[in-house]
């Protein structure tokens, strides 16, 4: 017999306005228990063999939020839960919480870290579990009868509740981030120190740029911000206050944001070209547009005369650069409201220009500045 | 392969003549999936349990005895209170004070969801709960079709078989279970036959301990084809022995990988118990008895013993769970349970047909005991018998 309906759907509920509380207290946990009747969940006059499956059945779903991948939050929810609905529960004597052995190493540790972090309500709920004799310590989590089911039950994991993997934020972490400022500190003073005058380097000594750290710092916290917006809109979107009509709108919204980053994407792909070399000029491609979207032309024109306001000879990734330079304002201005994208980190070539034209005249230099402005 | 210990175990380590189980390295004895959600791969039963014991506490996790009763709010003397926000307050790390606020905190009364007087079987009206919106429109639906919601015989056998030894203590304390004793879930299929069995084929489940002998479990089978007699009896019904014993024969273990090439070992089954096994769980093996009867055998669940189950040894292999078969009853007077079946018969509308004892006489035979008409007559013993 598979979960029973509503089961998951309830479970749910309770899991994600506790991780909306932003609170691991079980004080707080109770206030919601209460405030839903959870514990109501027994009632129906269920007879004796369907109280002893269902009971198991909740106790089996809750555990499963309580090991990896799941949140920490989540995770102390879902101890909060197997709590509730163990002490709550109707039958006698009392069913038991599966726990295979490969899962309990993990179990204490987590264990170890509530007590570590000080979060004694959850370490004492789980002390007392296992003071109650609440578990059955097994070999495999569920019963392996070999079913030959039509469809393989596989447990799916919310992704709501789990820790989106946030890869560059595993890049760059704080660590690294100290690490390049004590580095590029190090770097400047020793600039400093071999050059005949004190207080400014050598030209010749600039190959990279001054801000860089601040630079890497600003994007990285913006991407921080993004993340967290983003899981905070996702959030909000699930709210239940009343939002058939703004969820709506807001996935009419999306649909239509979706088209003009469609559109700017395919647009951006068609119009960056090759400068042609003096030979081919013959061949030079030239920019057509088709789009009829009023919008995207409009900042293509921008752009064009961005570009236009800039000297004629420059090799294409400048182009390029002012391209997505002119898009990206705009692109931060429409979508703030609901924005999916990833921020595109753009080439500062503007600034520094005027720096290197003065340093760097000849093309080859240039080329080479290119490269390293990139650092 | 479920092999002993000592027939050189695919574990690794197993040397012939050895009685201890493979000790817990770590490594292979870690049940884990083979096949996600369905079977394992192999472990050593005892080593299994080895590594519970490793981590658990004696005292607290797998002492068999009654666990203090749980705190009442109100309900203990300060003494108690006291000891027990020591002990909190050393596992934890804490102050006494903090141990003192989480027991109120983490007390059981603030998990009530229902006044004082309310009904618990009752469904509360405004519930946002899913679940109870499903049961409620169950319990709604059977209201309206005006049908009788009571528990039906399968229902109760079935809720009986479950429960029935729960917390069984035995009168000898020398046939309590010990601590740290494993306990396997073991489903026999019967063999099959029916056309209906084709999809969900029938069960029984068995609780076995580790410490109990193979052929414990293989004298607790109760199989239909132990009580077959062979034999056409029409001539001398009385001949047909009333009382049918079981007849034993070797026993063979083999893994049934396809029928036709598994590979075969020949053990003593007397010689092994469970905790010597190296074994799969959810995989299917394949018990043959009386020459050609085989049973797929699965073991579904290994676990610690608990204080709730029942810890009299003598009960255990236990039954818990048995699929209920309809007998065939007679089809004369549709009350006996058939004894009798005839072929050929010139009586009987239909072929096979069966009798009960009674009716089966007085249909064939006259009242000086000759035979009537013609007819070939067979002793019966229907699957059901055991239900």
């Amino acid at each position: 017999m598979g979960a029973p309906a509503g089961l998951q759907a309830d479970c749910e509920a309770l899991l994600s306005r506790f991780q909306e509380m932003d609170s691991v207290r079980f004080e707080d946990f109770t206030d919601l228990w209460r405030s839903m009747k959870f514990g109501t969940i027994f009632c129906g006059r269920m007879r004796n063999l369907e109280k002893n499956t269902f009971t198991k059945e909740a106790l089996a779903l809750a555990w499963r939020y309580f090991l990896p991948p799941y949140t920490f939050q989540i995770r102390v929810c879902a101890l909060y839960l197997l709590y509730g609905l163990y002490n709550t529960q109707l039958c006698q004597p009392k069913q038991k919480i599966r726990v295979a052995v490969k899962d309990w190493d993990e179990i204490l540790k987590f264990q170890q870290d509530l007590i570590n972090a000080q979060h004694f309500d959850a370490a004492y709920i789980f002390r007392k579990l296992r003071l109650d004799r609440a578990f059955h310590f097994t070999a495999m989590p569920t019963l392996l009868s070999y079913r030959m089911k039509k469809k393989i039950q596989r447990a799916e994991v919310t992704e709501d509740f789990k820790d989106p993997n946030d890869h560059v934020m595993k890049l760059i972490t704080s660590d690294v981030l100290e690490e390049m400022l004590n580095v590029h500190d190090h770097y400047q003073r020793m600039k400093h120190i071999i050059s005949a005058d004190r207080a400014n380097p050598d030209k010749a000594l600039s190959l990279i740029k001054d801000d860089f750290f601040d630079n890497i710092k600003s994007i990285v916290l913006e991407h921080q911000q993004w993340y967290k917006d983003r899981k905070n809109l996702s959030l909000k979107s699930k709210g239940k206050d009343g939002e058939e009509k703004s969820e709506g709108n807001s996935q009419q919204l999306e649909r239509s944001e979706r088209a003009e980053s469609l559109a700017k994407i395919k647009s951006r792909a068609f119009s960056v070209f090759v400068q042609a070399s003096k030979s081919r000029r013959h061949r030079q491609v030239k920019l057509d547009s088709s789009d009829s979207d009023s919008a995207s032309s409009q900042r293509q024109t921008k752009a064009t005369r961005k570009r236009k306001n800039k000297e004629t000879l420059k090799p294409e990734g400048r182009k390029m650069s002012s391209r997505y330079r002119g898009d990206m304002q705009n692109v931060h201005k429409e979508d703030k409201s609901v924005s999916l994208s990833m921020p595109v980190i753009t080439e500062e070539e503007e600034e520094n220009e005027s720096f290197s034209e003065t340093e760097f005249t000849a093309p080859k230099r240039r080329r080479k500045h290119r490269t390293k402005s990139l650092v | 392969m479920a092999e002993g210990s000592r027939g050189g175990s695919t574990c690794g380590g197993g040397v012939g003549g050895r009685q201890n189980p493979v000790p817990s390295s770590g490594g292979c004895n870690f049940p884990e999936y083979e096949l996600p959600e369905m079977n394992t791969r192999v472990f050593h039963v005892a080593a299994f349990g080895e590594l519970w014991l490793g981590r658990l506490r004696g005292e607290g996790d797998l002492s068999l005895k009654e666990p203090p009763a749980p705190a009442l709010p109100g309900g203990r003397g300060v003494a108690d209170s006291g000891q027990e926000d020591e002990a909190v307050a050393r596992d934890l790390g804490c102050s006494l004070e903090a141990a003192a606020e989480l027991r109120a905190v983490c007390g059981l009364d603030k998990l009530k969801c229902l006044e004082e007087g309310e009904d618990p079987e009752v469904i509360p009206e405004n519930t946002d709960l899913v679940t109870l919106g499903v049961r409620k429109r169950l319990l709604e639906h059977r209201e309206e079709t005006i049908t009788i919601d009571r528990v039906c015989r399968q229902e109760t056998f079935a809720y009986e078989m479950e429960s029935h030894a729960i917390g069984k203590k035995p009168e000898n304390p020398a046939d309590m279970i010990e601590e740290g004793e494993l306990i396997l879930s073991v489903n026999i299929l019967y063999p099959v036959i029916f056309h209906k069995h084709k999809e969900h084929k029938p069960y029984q489940t068995m609780l076995v301990l580790g410490s109990q002998k193979l052929t414990e479990l293989r004298d607790s089978i109760c199989c239909v084809s132990d009580l077959q007699i062979g034999g056409e009896f029409s001539n001398t019904p009385d001949q047909a022995p009333e009382h049918i014993s079981k007849v034993r024969t070797i026993i063979e273990w083999s893994e049934s990988h396809d029928r036709g090439y598994g590979k075969f070992q020949t053990a003593k089954m007397e010689d092994f118990t469970f905790n010597d096994l190296c074994i799969k769980l959810g995989f299917p093996y394949l018990y043959c008895h009386q020459g050609d009867c085989e049973h797929v055998v699965v073991i579904t669940d290994i676990r610690l013993v608990h204080h709730n189950d029942c810890l009299d040894r003598t009960l255990y292999p236990l039954l818990i769970k048995k699929h209920w078969l309809w007998t065939r009853k007679c089809f004369v007077c549709k009350m006996y349970t058939a004894r009798w079946v005839t072929n050929n018969d010139s009586f009987a509308p239909e072929d096979p047909c069966f009798f009960c004892d009674v009716c089966f006489r007085m249909l064939h035979y006259d009242s000086e005991g000759n035979k009537l008409g013609e007819f070939l007559a067979y002793p019966y013993v229907d699957p059901g018998t055991f239900s």
